[in-house]
């Protein structure tokens, strides 16, 4: 394929080994791993149970999905599994600066580890993606605005202020922080990637926010900036085939080109 | 027989009509004459039928399982059609079609009435679940699930509701929750499908399940034991008391006490049992471990583990206890004939069990080995070493076959003279705020129709969270390949229930305009057809006018039924179902991003109508509103749809035509609308005069094979339809934010877009919200 050519150094990509984490009802492991692949990395599905050490890997995704049924909490069964199995070297593997991207249910898994917003470390979250104000699982397409200053290693070849178009399909996507300075922090330490907008780029209510998300809020990242997380899914809008400007693809592409000049 | 192992003789030395009685005491629903022959066999072998036998029999010899009524009309007009792209069709549990040199797709088309009818939100996600397995089970990869649906008026008072029978408005809610459940959770995008409302359906809902897959060609597995030695091994979820007689229960009409007979025939589904399922399953099979795959579904064991044998031309022996189970206290003829959810058999040689075991195991998915192939054609089941069935797979699984009276009730049809109503505007206002036009976002948005990030036209496309109504999905089911799936259903039951024979030919039209509106060519079909009690000659009489008008419409359309169903019974007291025949439409398109879809895109940019338009208001939603209950029935001829259908095509292909939307229910201006709401524009059409019509009746007339284009040359299009003599009109532009129709200057509507999308959008949202 042509990407390789395009984009870098083919064998060089190849050395790159992305982990797409999954448990059972875990079901969009398929769309990013070929997200990679596509990109010339080499991407591998890997069973929680199979898995030997996170740092066999550069880059670890949780993908979306209903891991364990969504059953307790959305994404809850699957980040105490992981904390279980990982917790240290996980903490240890983020300190070191690898990215970790979860989208959708892997965005919940990274809140419910405490991982997002991470402010400090902790093990339990200190953040919520609540039901949908509509109180409905939605599918539909969001339009994003990036955010990011330039922190979010997932982020960083997409211009400040762009617009993208992205699926969104989830019940719980309505991020809130226990507190307002919560908030007020995250903007500062430009956390925040994406936030919802309507068709002039102004943050509009539902439906263009489908969740009512507080500030429209649809990804944030932690304090370094290699954890990251949304509820839309840039891996199905990967291919620019509606012509609305940006691809999923540049998120792929981000967390690669720091990678590779890690 | 030994009571230890809870199994009975059953005695049928009995006089008729406690042999009829004995039938229905013990759920079988077998009628005499087949008790008789029952009765006649164990005569020959010289001794009594234990229960599990007779259970057996009452399973395989249902019209869920054998299509007893239906068998022989569909032989005759149904089956005996064919395709050059068909791989293998009819004959198992989905059927294979071409793709393209390496790969093959895999379509499935079912019914889950009767459980939906009694528990909506179980009933409906299992039908979700049977329709995977029926895909999965020829090692295909589900990439897309449709889901047509049938209901009462939503707006019933529940005074008027028929004893035992659930609300329109709980069924409905019951039913999409279950399919949003199953089909979110288990990752696979529910793509088509459609919603109805039809007074019909108050106390017999129609819940229709379809699904397509996805196969390499050398991975095709059959439903069959392959070789003497083949053992059979059980997988996925445990075996339990839900789900027992389902089949029977599918096989007769619903009465008062359906609710509490009957609600243990009704499965439990989980989907995040399935999940794993399907891919220890798909990873088996890739790997060339499994001889023979079948689905668990109805009928249970008792069917698979005969059909599967005699279908490989050998018999088999179970051993029963081997089973795993839910509950302890279940009696083996139970754990025989239990339909429970998420259950696969594989057949599978000694030397690859091992690695088939593991496979499993590392998906921490249930795999037990319950037993193997045996020379003789017999089913044999033990149950702790004890013999408890012993029958020869022929005479079970060769259910009788019946040519049921036919009895073709008359419907006269008249064209007549109507008064000019003199609001055609409220009228439109009206029709697009009818539950059967209305907007199904309600439904379509809680269903994950984006998933597997495969989906390259979703059901509802637009400008962002304003959306027209698409006439197909799309769906791109390999990676390295920009062919793509093109998934339509369609149905009107109105029609159908006004001109059996005419409403079929009909549906087989929509469909196929369905799937050219977006370019795509139509490939093969399915069919679910829902009727009520074969048994009464006027309801036999709609299925074989049905059957007889599906076979007119597709014989010169170069494709053929690949899959199909039959669920009849769709019956209570208070009468039939609508003739419901849902057909499922598979098409391909060489280049998903050649796509066309029916938001209007440009302002100044011209509108087409292709097509004729008669004099057939027949069945429409426009008489409907009226309150008119005659008219002529929109007829169709398969050339022209062909030949129009070709010209279209191939000025896609040229990249003249901008959008595309075809005209059914509603015709014309409901058209129209429905694709300005995608969009930021209005329209503006004026009429020429129209020979034997007035303005109002051409723009709702409902004549098949017609479709609403958007053209940016006119030059070159009307050139082209000319040359290919193809009727078409050019009817006005994109203009503006109101939709204006006029002719010689009269207007007869005028209403701004906001407020009809606003009707639009809002008639089920009031009755859901």
């Amino acid at each position: 394929m042509l990407f390789g050519i395009i984009w870098g150094d083919y064998l060089d990509r190849s050395d790159i080994k992305v982990c797409v984490l999954r448990i059972e009802g875990t079901n969009n492991e398929e769309e990013m791993y070929n997200a990679f692949k596509r990109l010339g990395t080499s991407p591998e599905i890997v069973h929680l149970k199979e898995l030997k050490d996170i740092f066999d890997y550069n880059c670890l995704m949780i993908p979306g999905g209903f891991s364990a049924g969504d059953y307790v909490r959305a994404g809850a069964i699957f980040a105490s599994r992981i904390r279980a199995k990982m917790a240290n070297e996980l903490h240890k593997f983020i300190d070191e600066g690898w990215p970790v991207g979860g989208i959708c249910n892997g965005f919940q898994v990274l809140v419910e580890l405490g991982l997002l917003p991470g402010f400090k470390r902790m093990d339990y979250p200190n953040a919520c993606l609540f039901l949908n104000n509509s109180a409905r699982f939605e599918c539909r397409p969001t339009l994003l605005k990036h955010e990011s200053k330039g922190k979010c290693i997932f982020t960083r070849n997409i211009p400040k202020g762009e617009i993208m178009m992205v699926p969104s399909a989830h019940g719980e996507g309505k991020l809130l922080l226990p507190k307002e300075k919560d908030f007020d922090k995250l903007f500062e330490n430009d956390q925040v990637v994406f936030r919802y907008v309507d068709k002039k780029g102004e943050y509009a209510e539902y439906p263009w926010n489908p969740n009512d998300s507080a500030y429209n809020i649809a990804g944030i990242c932690n304090e370094a900036g290699n954890v990251f997380g949304m509820m839309p899914h840039p891996e199905r809008a990967y291919f620019d085939r509606n012509k609305n400007g940006i691809s999923g693809m540049k998120i792929f592409e981000s967390v690669l080109k720091y990678i590779e000049e890690k | 027989m030994s009571s230890k192992q809870n199994v009975f003789e059953v005695d049928l030395n009995l006089p008729d009509e406690k042999l009829l009685e004995l039938s229905q005491k013990i759920g079988i629903g077998l009628s005499l004459d087949e008790m008789k022959s029952v009765k006649n066999y164990f005569k020959e072998k010289g001794r009594s039928p234990t229960d599990i036998e007779i259970q057996a029999i009452g399973q395989a010899w249902s019209e869920h399982c054998c299509y007893k009524s239906s068998k022989n009309v569909l032989k005759k007009f149904i089956f005996n059609l064919e395709a050059p792209q068909n791989i293998f069709v009819i004959k198992e549990d989905a059927g294979v079609v071409e793709f393209d040199e390496n790969y093959a797709y895999v379509l499935a088309l079912e019914s889950h009435n009767h459980p939906s009818a009694v528990e909506p939100y179980g009933g409906a996600a299992t039908g979700i679940g049977g329709i995977l397995r029926d895909v999965v089970c020829m090692g295909a990869q589900p990439v897309a699930l449709i889901d047509p649906i049938f209901f009462g008026p939503l707006d019933l008072p529940y005074k008027q509701l028929p004893k035992g029978v659930k609300h329109p408005e709980f069924l409905f809610r019951g039913v999409v929750a279950g399919i949003r459940d199953y089909g979110n959770r288990v990752g696979i995008p529910t793509v088509s499908g459609s919603v109805y409302f039809h007074p019909g359906y108050t106390s017999n809902c129609i819940v229709n399940v379809g699904c397509v897959g996805i196969v390499k060609k050398e991975d095709i597995i059959h439903s069959r034991v392959k070789e003497l030695g083949d053992i059979f091994v059980m997988v996925g979820g445990k075996t339990g008391k839900d789900g027992i007689h389902g089949v029977n229960f599918a096989s007769a009409e619903l009465h008062e006490e359906s609710e509490t007979t009957s609600r243990s025939a009704v499965q439990v589904g989980d989907p995040i049992t399935k999940e794993p399922l399907i891919h220890a399953c798909l990873e088996a099979n890739s790997k060339k471990l499994l001889n023979g795959m079948k689905d668990l579904g109805g009928g249970g064991l008792s069917c698979v583990v005969g059909e599967m044998a005699h279908a490989g031309g050998f018999g088999a022996k179970v051993n029963l206890e081997k089973v795993l189970l839910k509950e302890k206290d279940m009696m083996p003829w139970e754990i025989w004939v239990s339909e429970s959810q998420e259950r696969m058999m594989l057949a599978v040689s000694e030397e690859n069990l091992k690695e088939v075991l593991d496979i499993f195991n590392k998906w921490d998915v249930n795999v037990v080995v319950i037993g193997e192939t045996i020379p003789e054609k017999r089913v044999l089941v033990y149950y702790e070493g004890e013999k408890i069935f012993d029958m020869d797979s022929n005479f079970l699984t060769s259910g009788p076959l019946y040519a049921r009276e036919v009895r073709i009730v008359e419907r006269i049809q008249k064209d007549i003279e109507t008064e000019k109503p003199t609001d055609i505007n409220k009228i439109l206002t009206k029709m697009i705020s009818d539950p059967n036009i209305a907007s199904k976002d309600w439904v379509i948005l809680q269903y994950d129709h984006t998933v597997r990030g495969s989906t390259s036209l979703t059901p509802l496309w637009g400008d962002v969270v304003n959306f027209s109504p698409q006439d197909s999905a799309i769906v791109k089911p390999v990676e390295d390949i920009n062919k793509g799936l093109v998934i339509s259903t369609a149905i009107n039951p109105f029609l159908v229930e006004y001109d059996p024979y005419w409403g079929s030919a009909s549906a087989i039209d929509e469909v196929f305009r369905n799937i050219v509106a977006v370019g795509g060519r139509p490939h093969t079909l399915a069919d679910c057809l829902n009727f009520g009690n074969p048994e009464k000659p006027e309801r036999f009489g709609d299925f074989y006018q049905s059957v007889m008008g599906l076979n007119y419409a597709t014989k010169d359309l170069k494709i053929s039924f690949s899959s199909g169903n039959v669920s009849l019974y769709n019956e209570s007291v208070i009468g039939s179902c609508p003739p419901t025949p849902t057909i499922l439409c598979v098409g391909i398109i060489d280049d998903i991003n050649k796509k066309i879809t029916s938001n209007f895109k440009k302002e100044g940019n011209s509108i087409y109508l292709v097509g004729k338009t008669e004099r057939e208001f027949g069945g429409s939603l426009y008489y409907r509103v009226l309150g008119i209950k005659d008219g002529i029935a929109p007829k169709m001829n398969p050339k022209n749809l062909v030949n129009y259908s070709n010209a279209l095509l191939e000025s896609m292909k040229d990249g003249i035509i901008k959008s595309c939307h075809d005209l059914s229910e509603g015709g014309l201006a409901v058209a129209v609308a429905e694709m300005t709401f995608g969009s930021d524009y209005g329209a503006e059409l004026d009429l020429p005069l129209i020979q034997d019509m007035r303005a109002d009746e051409f723009i709702f007339s409902e004549s098949n094979s017609r479709w609403v284009i958007e053209i940016e040359n006119d030059e070159k299009f009307e050139d082209f339809l000319k040359k290919n003599r193809i009727p078409f009109m050019r009817i006005g532009k994109i203009s503006g934010k109101d939709l204006k129709i006029t002719q010689k200057g009269e207007t007869l509507v005028d209403v701004p877009i906001e407020t009809l999308r606003n009707k639009w959008k809002n008639a089920i949202w009031n009755h859901m919200g």
